[in-house]
């Protein structure tokens, strides 16, 4: 079996994925994900290296690492990079086939990207250089509510009648909260408030790509099922999410590190796989 | 400039452009002491040079001095500046460095600057230009005078727009004796004139070259290493010795098939201006793809002459005229700029096209996003839209620049394997 990593390396958190191909296609052996930190070049080897051992292979064994992320000139054992746009679209088009369109909302990123038929990006968009309508801006409306990231968006659903946040900034959405906050607002309003903003931001963002079906999201936010259900209202069309979205960069990195190896695939599925213990 | 791109031109015409862009300076520096030549403040784009050349006086730019400063990477401090007297964070960088050069008496070459006779504020297109010179003229004590240059309106201005212009040109002349005592010369401006269709028709040739592939040198950012001579010897026959050695040596490279990338990968078309604080860096990102500029919108600032318009020494004043109202990117409209990129990707073969959308310029940037949906969704050329600014580097973002340049590569490369999901190489 011929093994293959991709490594990503993104501004919150490291990602890795192996994936080998064997005569029965292509399998995602493992995964790993931890917490970038200050240094990135040793997160990108404590996730590969664990990724490794939750597959139970030796470093050795893996013939080629593709790097991509922010981090990616940081990683000393990738042959070579890749920007997670090339990677997200072709993670996207061998987990979910028949992805036109990628929703990616990371740590400090929004993206949309269009997607070719075979899983070559053909246009993308990127939020410009401030946090609006990422997952740092959702980090913060969480905190001023005392509210974990994990738990704003199951309690997102639960709303009725969603506030009005008009500020895409960062670091005024706060004051926003505050005021609603001391009005007596119900905090799901709120959060279902702050998920919509974020949304029509997306929504703006991704029409400058053509938006078509399939429409997949993929990146850490993903994990948000506020942020999945409200993506879907502004769009007025489904999104597929898979379990492990924010794999996607790594998976299409290590996918590319495995047609390096000379290896040709069109797609396959998120089979089970090893997962790492994590930080 | 000071440091060296992998991928920047360097004939003999480079040693030559510092030459003459030295000894402009020195003419200037002469001026700040003797008054000798007289100078005049102006503007790049769509300017009346050739006028000056009747009186023997010199053009002096304060758009070059911004952009000489940041190509130096010494923009902030005069930034900061301005800013503190209460310049707004939105307005023009160029403007504030500019003002905050003369605040802090800071200069690109560390030679002098003169005192201009006379700030000419040739307004074409862009409003900032008339705000921006009455502060010149306010800080140097220099007398103004406001030019009123129409928008072109359809394809070629009417009679009465060249009339108005030349009138005013005419005007301009009187002042210029006035404040000189000098008497205009029109045998020597029309001579000028003479000299600027000559540059103007090797320039031309020259930016044709880049039809060749490989591209003989990098439209964007050599060109604008040769705008220097181009705007400030336009009129001259300097000028027309300098193109006329520049296209012989371009034109021998282009027949020998030399291009500036051992193999060129990628042609583009980049709009917008650079952004000067990190001008080489960001040349580095082009050229770790080997992909070459084989036109730019912003080498037409000055005048728009790849598609044919020539100054006219038979009509001198109409042709000055003609020029400032017509022939330059400036003063031109949206859909006349869409046409003309459209021109540059389909008659100089470009894969794709490179939008700078620039923080500081409206004139420039106002648009670019619905410039960017016309190419991708209409023409189907992919289209990359960056950010930053041409002149404060607070605006440079280097990892997010890089990122986007890189994957716009990286999907024209996968597009031209679109069958057999290449991986892209890439040199590192
Ligand atoms: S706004 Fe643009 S065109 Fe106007 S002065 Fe500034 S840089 Fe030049």
């Amino acid at each position: 079996m011929r093994i293959a990593a991709g490594v990503d390396v993104g501004s919150t958190q490291t990602k890795a994925v192996l994936v080998g191909a064997n005569g029965d296609g292509v399998n995602v052996l493992s995964r790993s994900l931890i917490d970038t930190g200050a240094n990135v070049r040793r997160a990108a080897e404590k996730a590969f290296d664990e990724c490794c051992q939750a597959a139970g292979i030796s470093q050795s064994d893996v013939g080629f690492v593709v790097g991509t992320g922010y981090g990616r000139y940081n990683i000393s054992f990738g042959h070579t990079q890749m920007t997670e746009i090339s990677c997200h679209a072709r993670g996207a088009h061998f987990l979910c086939p028949g992805t036109r369109t990628v929703i990616d909302m990371g740590g400090q990123d929004a993206k949309a990207i269009g997607v070719g038929p075979s899983g070559e990006v053909l246009d993308f968009v990127m939020n410009d250089k401030c946090a609006a309508g990422t997952g740092r801006f959702l980090a913060n409306a969480a905190e001023v509510m005392g509210l974990g990231l994990d738990d704003i968006g199951p309690l997102s659903l639960r709303a009725t009648r969603p506030v009005k946040i008009a500020t895409v900034c960062t670091v005024f959405v706060e004051s926003d909260i505050l005021s609603y906050l001391s009005q007596g607002k119900r905090p799901e309003d709120i959060m279902e408030g702050v998920h919509l903003a974020i949304a029509k931001r997306t929504l703006s963002l991704a029409r400058r790509v053509n938006i078509e079906p399939l429409i997949t999201m993929t990146g850490g936010v993903a994990r948000n099922i506020g942020m999945v259900r409200a993506l879907e209202t502004v769009l007025g069309q489904k999104i597929v999410v898979t379990p492990d979205a924010q794999f996607m960069g790594a998976v299409g990195a290590a996918l590319f590190s495995l047609e390096k190896l000379g290896e040709s695939f069109e797609s396959g599925v998120w089979r089970d796989h090893a997962v790492s213990s994590g930080n | 400039m000071a440091e060296k791109s992998a991928s920047e031109y360097r004939g003999s015409i480079h040693q030559q452009q510092k030459e003459l862009m030295l000894d402009w300076y020195q003419r200037l520096d002469h001026a700040a002491e003797t008054g000798d030549p007289p100078t005049v403040s102006m503007m790049i784009s769509g300017n009346c040079v050739e006028l000056l050349e009747g009186f023997g006086a010199i053009p002096l730019y304060p758009e070059v001095n911004a952009l000489q400063l940041a190509i130096r990477h010494q923009s902030l401090e005069p930034i900061l500046a301005a800013e503190e007297m209460g310049y707004a964070g939105d307005n023009c960088a160029y403007v504030k460095a500019d003002i905050g050069c003369m605040l802090k008496g800071i200069t690109p070459t560390g030679g002098r600057l003169p005192k201009p006779t006379l700030v000419l504020c040739n307004f074409v297109g862009c409003n900032t230009y008339v705000k921006w010179f009455e502060h010149v003229a306010a800080f140097t004590g220099a007398p103004l005078y406001v030019l009123d240059v129409p928008f072109l309106r359809g394809d070629q201005p009417s009679q009465a727009d060249i009339d108005y212009v030349v009138r005013q040109l005419k005007e301009v002349v009187l002042q210029i004796e006035m404040l000189t005592g000098r008497k205009f010369d029109y045998d020597r401006f029309r001579q000028s004139v003479a000299y600027s269709s000559e540059v103007e028709d090797l320039w031309s040739q020259i930016k044709h070259l880049a039809k060749y592939s490989p591209s003989p040198f990098d439209a964007y950012f050599d060109a604008i290493t040769l705008m220097g001579p181009l705007y400030v010897y336009r009129g001259k026959r300097e000028g027309v010795e300098f193109f006329r050695a520049a296209l012989n040596e371009l034109k021998e490279k282009a027949q020998a098939g030399n291009g500036i990338y051992e193999q060129e990968r990628f042609r583009v078309v980049v709009e917008g201006p650079p952004p000067y604080p990190y001008f080489r860096t960001f040349r580095d990102m082009f050229a770790s793809w080997s992909a070459v500029a084989v036109a730019s919108t912003y080498s037409t600032v000055g005048g728009l002459w790849e598609f044919g318009f020539r100054h006219d020494p038979k009509c001198p004043f109409e042709s000055v005229a003609m020029h400032m109202l017509a022939q330059n990117v400036t003063n031109r409209n949206y859909l006349q700029r869409y046409d003309q990129i459209r021109r540059y990707v389909q008659e100089w073969k470009a894969d794709g096209v490179i939008i700078h959308f620039v923080k500081s310029c409206r004139l420039f940037s106002a648009g670019q996003g619905d410039m960017r949906d016309y190419f991708t969704k209409q023409l189907g050329v992919p289209t990359l839209y960056i950010e930053s600014d041409l002149e404060d580097p607070r605006y440079f973002a280097e990892a997010q620049t890089k990122n986007r340049i890189d994957a716009f590569f990286e999907s024209l490369e996968h597009a031209k394997h679109t069958a057999g999901h290449a991986v892209f190489e890439r040199s590192r």
